[in-house]
C-alpha cells in the first residue's frame, strides 16, 4: 500500500473547490430563499395578526356600536312609550275636559231650555192670567170703569215736570182715551181733575178705546200718562214674565 | 480485479498523475456544479418538488449543525454540507458500472479528513483566539497536552480509516462476488452498499461537525457536544 501524494493534493484542492462552488451556487441561494420565505411567512403572520387585531378592534367597535344602538333604541322606545303615554293622557284629559265641557254645555243648554221653557210657560201663564183678568175686569160695572181713575190720572200729571205739564194742552184739547163714552158729569170731573193737575183750564177730547178696560190714558205730544187697567195688566204681565 | 489499495494513474498532466479517483471526483464536481448553477437559477419563493427536496437537505444539514454545536449554522454549512453531499454521491457512484467511488481510495478520504482537521484548527482559533485555543490542549491539566495532541491526530486518522474501510470493503466484496458468482447476485450487496454509503456520509459529516463544534466551544476532545459522537 502506498500513498499517492499527487492524488491526495488534487483531492484536497478538488474538495475545497467543491466547497466554494456549492457554497456559492447551492447552499447560500437555497438558505437565502428559505430565509426569504420565512421572512415572508413572518410578514404574512404579522399582517394576519394585524388584520386579526383590526378585525377584533372592528368587532369590538361594532359590538359597542350595536350596544349603543340597542341603548338608543331602548331609549327611543322608552321615550316613544312615554310620549305615547303622555299623548294618551293628554288626549284622555282633553277628552275628559271636552266631555265635561259638552256636559256643562248640555247642562247649560238644558238649563237654558228649562229656563226658556219656564219663561215661555210663565209668559203663557201671565198672558193667560192677563186674558182671564181682562175678561173678568170687562165685567166690572160701568161707573167702576171710570170712577176714581181721573183722580189717579191727575196725580200722575201733577208728578210731571213743570215744563212738560206747561206744554200739555197748550195747543188745543188734551186727547184722552176712555174705555167707554163718558157721561157729561164724568167728562166734567175728568176735565176738572186734569185742569187742576195742570193748574190751568184745558179742554179734553175723549176717544173711546175699550181695550183700556177701565181708566184713562192721556196722549199729548210731549207725554203719555196712563192710568187704566190695561196698562196695569201689561205691567203685571211684564213683572210676571220677568220673575218666571 | 484490481487491488483497491493500489492506485494506477490513468494519464498524466505534465508530471501530475491523474488517477481514476481524481477523474471521478472531477465528474462528480462537474455534475454538482451544473446542478447547483441550474438549481440556483430556478429557485422560487413557491418551491416545486425538486426545490423542496434541496431545501429539505439544506434545512436538515442546518438543523444537524444547530443541534450539535448550538450555534448559527451559516459559517459551517458550506463545509459540512459539501462533505456530506460529496461523500454520499461518491459512495453511491459505485452503482454506476465501471465507476469506482473516490472514497474507496485512501487519498480522497485523507484529503477530506485533512480538510476537517485544518478547519477544526481555523474555526477554533477564530472562535477562541490562538492563546485560548492552545490553552485548551492543557485542559483539564497540562499533563493531558500530549494525549490531546495525539487525540487530534488519531481521530483524524479514524475518520480516514472508517470511511475508507467501509467503502473499500463494500466495493471489494461486490467485486469478489461479481467475479465469482454472476451478474445478479451482488444486487442485495449493492443495496446494502447504498445504505452503508449513506450512513458513512452521515457519520463523516456529523463527526466533522462534532470536531469543529468541540474546537469552537473549547476543551477540544474533552468537550461534550449536544449530539453524542456516532461510532461505527
Amino acid at each position: 500500500m502506498s500513498i499517492d501524494w499527487w492524488a491526495l493534493g488534487l483531492q484536497a484542492i478538488n474538495a475545497l473547490v467543491l466547497v466554494w462552488i456549492l457554497a456559492r451556487y447551492l447552499f447560500r441561494p437555497v438558505s437565502a430563499i428559505i430565509a426569504e420565505r420565512k421572512d415572508a411567512a413572518q410578514a404574512e403572520l404579522r399582517r394576519a395578526a394585524q388584520a386579526m387585531e383590526k378585525a377584533e378592534a372592528a368587532k369590538s367597535a361594532a359590538d359597542a356600536e350595536r350596544a349603543a344602538f340597542a341603548r338608543e333604541l331602548s331609549d327611543l322606545q322608552d321615550k316613544a312609550q312615554y310620549e305615547a303615554e303622555e299623548i294618551k293622557r293628554q288626549m284622555r284629559l282633553s277628552a275628559e275636559q271636552e266631555a265635561a265641557q259638552i256636559r256643562q254645555d248640555a247642562a247649560k243648554a238644558v238649563d237654558q231650555m228649562q229656563k226658556d221653557a219656564r219663561h215661555q210657560m210663565g209668559e203663557e201663564a201671565a198672558t193667560l192670567a192677563v186674558q182671564i183678568a181682562r175678561k173678568l175686569l170687562t165685567r166690572l160695572p160701568q161707573e167702576a170703569q171710570v170712577s176714581e181713575f181721573s183722580t189717579g190720572l191727575a196725580e200722575a200729571l201733577a208728578a210731571l215736570p213743570d215744563a212738560t205739564r206747561s206744554r200739555i194742552g197748550a195747543k188745543g184739547p188734551v186727547a184722552v182715551r176712555a174705555p167707554r163714552a163718558l157721561t157729561p158729569e164724568e167728562t166734567a170731573k175728568l176735565r176738572g181733575d186734569i185742569s187742576g193737575a195742570l193748574e190751568r183750564d184745558v179742554q179734553v177730547a175723549i176717544t173711546v178705546d175699550p181695550s183700556l178696560i177701565a181708566g184713562f190714558e192721556l196722549d199729548a205730544q210731549t207725554a203719555k200718562v196712563r192710568n187704566h187697567l190695561a196698562a196695569d195688566l201689561m205691567q203685571i204681565k211684564e213683572e210676571l214674565v220677568r220673575h218666571a | 480485479m484490481e487491488n483497491p489499495l493500489i492506485t494506477q494513474p490513468l494519464f498524466y498532466v505534465g508530471p501530475v498523475p491523474i488517477t481514476s479517483a481524481v477523474l471521478v471526483t472531477w465528474g462528480i464536481m462537474a455534475c454538482l456544479t451544473g446542478f447547483s448553477v441550474w438549481m440556483s437559477g430556478r429557485l422560487r419563493t413557491t418551491p416545486d418538488g425538486l426545490q423542496s427536496a434541496v431545501e429539505l437537505l439544506v434545512d436538515t444539514i442546518d438543523g444537524q449543525i444547530r443541534d450539535t454545536m448550538n450555534r448559527d449554522p451559516e459559517p459551517y454549512r458550506a463545509l459540512i454540507g459539501t462533505i456530506f453531499v460529496f461523500v454520499l454521491i461518491s459512495n453511491w457512484s459505485s452503482l454506476i458500472p465501471g465507476i469506482e467511488p473516490p472514497t474507496a481510495h485512501l487519498e480522497t478520504d485523507a484529503a477530506l479528513a485533512l480538510i476537517v482537521f485544518v478547519a477544526t484548527v481555523i474555526y477554533g482559533v477564530q472562535a477562541q483566539g490562538v492563546k485560548d485555543y492552545l490553552a485548551g490542549f492543557a485542559d483539564p491539566s497540562w499533563v493531558m497536552i500530549p494525549l490531546n495532541i495525539v487525540e487530534q491526530i488519531t481521530r483524524t486518522f479514524s475518520l480516514i480509516v472508517r470511511l475508507f474501510g467501509n467503502v473499500m470493503s463494500g466495493v471489494f466484496v461486490i467485486g469478489i462476488v461479481l467475479s465469482l458468482a454472476g451478474l445478479f447476485l451482488p444486487i442485495p450487496l449493492m443495496a446494502l452498499d447504498l445504505l452503508t454509503g449513506a450512513v458513512q456520509a452521515y457519520i463523516f459529516a456529523v463527526l466533522a461537525t462534532v470536531f469543529i463544534g468541540s474546537a469552537v466551544e473549547g476543551g477540544h476532545a474533552t468537550a461534550k457536544p449536544a449530539t453524542k459522537e456516532p461510532t461505527q
